[in-house]
């Protein structure tokens, strides 16, 4: 049983986001509008977010693609009263559309704020809706439910038949998420955490890494590479 | 490590949530996701396609796979055989679905039948509409008067270029403007006159061990984009040994923050700086003596045939650009400009790179040259890890065009921009200058206006001169798929294809330096009546008729490419290269098709005489192109004086200073206004796609940026004026004002302020028609005027809040 977790190097990343746009349309992620920004609303599974400040004269900048942390210990499913969010076997925390009462405690559980909430129903507008990608197997999303990354799933069990049809075992890069195989500069890893020989757990070794509010205790799956 | 996030940090990134409630109104006519979804899910292994196209985005030429279900596009991945992307894509390029359904392109040819700019248009045929218009071209024709045609072009990729030059030819006008004086055109002529070559250059970037980059964005708003964010992450993890990487701006963008090190530079002083840095590594003796020796000319001082002594550019660097100078004009400290000259030349191999920040300024050629001339000195001309000469693939050759006595007396006429003339002597094309016809200051008026993938009234700086001028153009003919600025002005518009419905070779943008070449064709029917503006093109020449439909035999465009790659399968046959080998033309197109790449790996170096071809085969110090151009227009000390230069004799013609041109009074206009692009900025043609808009300004996290445009003030600065970030304000410079939002920022310079070009459309669609402002209505028109290059950073503009 795989233990999936995803590995982003910042020093490669170049903040360009295009794996913020490769998970909406993998994903049927409507876009959001101005004014959904502006209430901090808006549909986005996998943000890059940005700080650039001045620190005693000196500019710093810091940019991080933020997608589900996929928590071993995830604060969300604590909360949920109805169980509509869970961690499956292989450690993605999967949410539960038809269950979800849009409560959104979920999402003030998350430390993270990787979730949203379908202020309106996912849809597209006009001709918009002929791009919606059928690959997605995701459930209809109906309006008042809470949303967010899902390791690109599909693509996980798209990976898992296609070994299966070939009589092989799945090997480590057989399963890309859309923003990894989009990345222009490959900033992003995915694989098993719990094989040992898989990039990401060699990776999640490495000195420059570490994750999100480590002292949380929430032991995310997703890891960051920086070289500080 | 000081980098770990802290929950001070993370917590800015993410934006304070803001409370409230807004109930978000549903649009009309939308359609619920799982109701398009539920209809085609279930058979969506059966019909699932992926085809390879090239993405049109922005000019890089990535190669891309379309998936298809049911013959609708889903999903774009870049596509693995392509070597320029190698299967990775930009978020421009992901978002090609939303250019292709955008609900609002045009749905087939309109004619205007109300006054111009009302809106009012009526659908006619694709027969009606190319008869009419082929109609007035005769007319002009037959009025002498052919050269007044005037077809503006943009993003002209692989053939569509010569072809519409082809078109002019056989037509009888001088007229094609391609859009590269208000783009990157400094760059080319640099190389040029330097090194015999007009064209950008390749760089090795993932084998360099130094980046200098002067205002060019490296990881935002560069070309071939998503080679150079793949170099990027090479460079700095892919390999043993890490590059460096310093970025020259006058602002703190994300190339300077994902660089090592940021140097800001006052507006238009990059040149200074290049020099300063040439000092110093002279000097020291530091730059690379066997390729100055052997493959250079005029570093050293020379004598001529007629033993005329000329100054060397040597001599030149050390007696006039100290780094002490260099310091005073740029404001760079001096320590900084000796240490990156040392790391320079002695981290080889090193490139120095620039773009729109050092050449679309009014001493750009001379910036460009300066800085190129960099490369020369630590021999990273041609050498694995600096500069190539890109090579294109081997075509069949065109035969020659048919030109009837309209045709060549037509063709013969003074272009309508002066391009090539004493007022811009280096120039090829003088894009923004066209509206001087309607002032009386042009050659002659113009009588028919045709644009391809530009849109001149909203991309020139004062753009107001255009829109003044374009109402004296009799015949408008518009091949925009969207109802963009210049179309709602137009008598005609003929709708283009999307880049996914279309066939169209698309030649990279000089990088890798071997030939590599991407295929688009149709990955879905036609969505509407639109039309491939060649093919249009084809027709309208045989509506015309005579010699000027002799010059377009082919029944089609498709025809005419594979007539050119012909040429291509041919020298694979003859040589064995090339990744695509077929013992028929017909079978190697098909792989083409299949493959959706050709490439010729790998680049050979050291071909001089191909990378050198100027007139002494060396890199020129002393550009003898550019004397013998002065000398050819007969250039008078008044006609020099006139394009404002200041240097004079040998210094002339050689990479030197001139000083920077601001327009506007400093004591009305005390800031400078730099307008720049941001990755989600697709060239000016992102606006109407929403998974872009929503992305703007990813480095504000404490500001709603999205859909809009800021001005982004250094906190001092906006402390001075009074003004909070969130303000609306005024930017107003000697030609106009607009209104934005001021946004403090740290990474502005105090006396530039910033403003992303992108949005202020009042057209071009739903979702980018009245969002923003449009900083080049607050642009002077200033020039390089030896180039011809719209100068976009030289205005002055003041602030107060609105």
């Amino acid at each position: 049983m795989a233990k999936w977790g995803m590995v982003i190097d910042l020093d490669r990343c170049t903040a360009c986001q295009a794996c913020s746009v490769a998970c909406k349309v993998e994903n049927n992620v409507p876009f959001g509008t101005r004014k959904e920004w502006a209430y901090d609303r808006a549909p986005v599974w996998q943000r890059v977010l940005g700080v650039v400040e001045s620190q005693s004269g000196k500019m710093k900048a810091h940019f991080y693609p933020r997608p589900c942390m996929h928590c071993e210990n995830p604060p969300c499913v604590q909360v949920c009263p109805v169980q509509a969010t869970y961690k499956d076997e292989e450690g993605i925390v999967q949410q539960d559309y038809q269950r979800c009462i849009g409560c959104r405690y979920c999402m003030a559980a998350c430390p993270y704020g990787v979730r949203v909430f379908n202020w309106s129903r996912p849809s597209f507008e006009e001709t918009h809706a002929s791009y919606i990608n059928p690959a997605t197997q995701t459930r209809p999303r109906p309006v008042g439910v809470v949303e967010k990354c899902t390791f690109c799933i599909q693509r996980i069990q798209q990976a898992k038949a296609r070994a299966k049809a070939e009589g092989r075992p799945l090997q480590d890069g057989d399963v890309q998420t859309a923003c990894q195989q989009t990345c222009p500069a490959s900033a992003i890893s995915f694989g098993d955490l719990d094989d040992p020989a898989s990039r990401v757990s060699q990776l999640a070794q490495s000195r420059r890494a570490f994750r999100l509010l480590e002292e949380l205790g929430t032991e995310p799956k997703v890891y960051y590479l920086s070289e500080g | 490590m000081s980098i770990r996030v802290t929950r001070r940090t993370f917590l800015k990134a993410s934006g304070a949530t803001v409370g409230g409630v807004a109930a978000l109104r549903l649009f009309g006519g939308t359609r619920p996701i799982f109701e398009a979804l539920g209809k085609s899910r279930v058979q969506a292994a059966e019909v699932e396609k992926w085809v390879p196209n090239v993405c049109l985005q922005c000019p890089a030429g990535c190669g891309i796979l379309v998936k298809t279900v049911n013959g609708r596009a889903v999903k774009i991945e870049g596509n693995p055989l392509h070597p320029i992307n190698a299967g990775t894509l930009c978020p421009k390029g992901q978002s090609g679905l939303q250019f292709l359904y955008d609900p609002d392109r045009i749905k087939g040819p309109l004619k205007r039948v109300g006054p111009r700019g009302a809106g009012q248009w009526q659908e006619v045929s694709w027969d009606q509409a190319i008869g009419e218009v082929a109609a007035r071209l005769k007319d002009l024709r037959q009025q002498s008067e052919a050269h007044k045609l005037v077809f503006l072009s943009g993003r002209n990729r692989g053939q569509m270029g010569g072809f519409i030059g082809r078109f002019l030819k056989a037509f009888g006008s001088p007229n094609d403007v391609g859009h590269s004086s208000i783009c990157e055109d400094g760059s080319p002529q640099a190389h040029y006159l330097t090194q015999g070559f007009k064209a950008y250059a390749g760089y090795d970037w993932f084998n360099t061990n130094y980046i200098l980059c002067f205002g060019g964005g490296f990881v935002e708003a560069w070309r071939p984009t998503t080679l150079l964010l793949r170099s990027f992450g090479h460079v700095r993890r892919g390999r043993p040994v890490r590059a460096k990487i310093v970025q020259v701006d006058t602002r703190f963008s994300i190339s300077a923050a994902r660089a090592d090190e940021w140097i800001s530079v006052k507006p238009g002083t990059d040149g200074a700086l290049a020099l300063g840095i040439a000092h110093v590594i002279i000097k020291e003796g530091l730059y690379d003596r066997k390729f100055v020796e052997e493959h250079t000319f005029g570093f050293e001082a020379w004598t001529d045939d007629h033993g005329e002594k000329h100054l060397g550019w040597k001599d030149l660097v050390l007696q006039k650009y100290s780094p002490e100078w260099a310091s005073q004009v740029t404001g760079v400290p001096v320590e900084t400009i000796v240490r990156v000259a040392r790391e320079f030349a002695t981290t080889k191999p090193a490139i120095a790179a620039g773009a729109r920040g050092s050449s679309m300024q009014t001493n750009g050629v001379f910036n460009r040259m300066a800085i190129h001339a960099l490369n020369a000195l630590v021999g990273s001309i041609d050498v694995p890890g600096g500069v190539t000469v890109q090579k294109g693939p081997p075509l069949s050759a065109d035969p020659g065009v048919v030109q009837d006595d309209i045709s060549k007396k037509g063709a013969a006429q003074p272009r309508i921009d002066w391009a090539g003339t004493k007022r811009y002597p280096m120039a090829g094309k003088v894009y923004q200058n066209i509206p001087e016809f309607a002032t009386g200051q042009g050659p002659y008026e113009a009588q028919a206006l045709f644009t391809y993938y530009t849109n001149p009234l909203f991309s020139v700086p004062d753009v107001a001169r255009f829109h003044k001028a374009i109402e004296k153009i009799p015949l408008i003919v518009t091949f925009s798929p969207f109802m963009d600025e210049t179309s709602h002005m137009a008598d005609y518009v003929l709708p283009d294809d999307s880049y996914l419905e279309r066939w169209q070779d698309d030649v990279i943008y000089p990088s890798l330096g071997y030939p590599a070449v991407g295929l688009r064709q149709p990955v879905v029917d036609r969505l509407y009546n639109t039309r491939n503006t060649p093919d249009v093109l084809i027709q309208l020449a045989r509506a015309i008729g005579g010699t000027v439909a002799d010059s377009f035999a082919w029944e089609s465009w498709l025809d005419y490419l594979k007539f050119k790659y012909r040429g291509v399968w041919e020298y694979g046959q003859k040589s064995g290269r090339g990744t695509i080998q077929a013992t028929t033309f017909e079978a190697w197109w098909d792989e083409f098709s299949r493959q959706g790449a050709w490439a010729d790996p790998p680049y050979a170096f050291g071909e001089w005489k191909r990378v050198l071809p100027t007139l002494s085969g060396r890199f020129e110090f002393f550009s003898q192109k550019l004397e013998h151009t002065f000398e050819d227009l007969h250039m008078t000390e008044q006609d020099i004086a006139a394009l404002k230069l200041e240097a004079r004799g040998d210094e002339l013609f050689m990479p030197h200073y001139e000083p920077i041109r601001y327009a506007g009074d400093p004591a009305q206009y005390p800031l400078h206004l730099n307008t720049y692009k941001l990755m989600t900025h697709a060239e000016g043609r992102g606006a109407n796609v929403p998974w872009l808009q929503e992305l703007h300004g990813v480095h504000l996290a404490h500001r709603n940026t999205r859909w809009s445009t800021w001005v982004e003030l250094h906190p001092d600065t906006a402390a001075q004026l009074g003004i909070n970030d969130g303000d609306e304000v005024w930017v107003e410079s000697q030609v106009g004002r607009i209104k934005t939002v001021a946004a403090i920022f740290a990474g502005a310079r105090p006396d530039v302020v910033n403003i992303p070009f992108e949005n202020g459309h009042t057209a071009y669609g739903r979702w980018a028609k009245d969002r923003g402002a449009n900083p080049n209505w607050v642009l002077v028109n200033e020039a390089d005027l030896l180039g011809g290059l719209a100068a976009f950073f030289s205005t002055r503009v003041r602030i107060y809040k609105a």
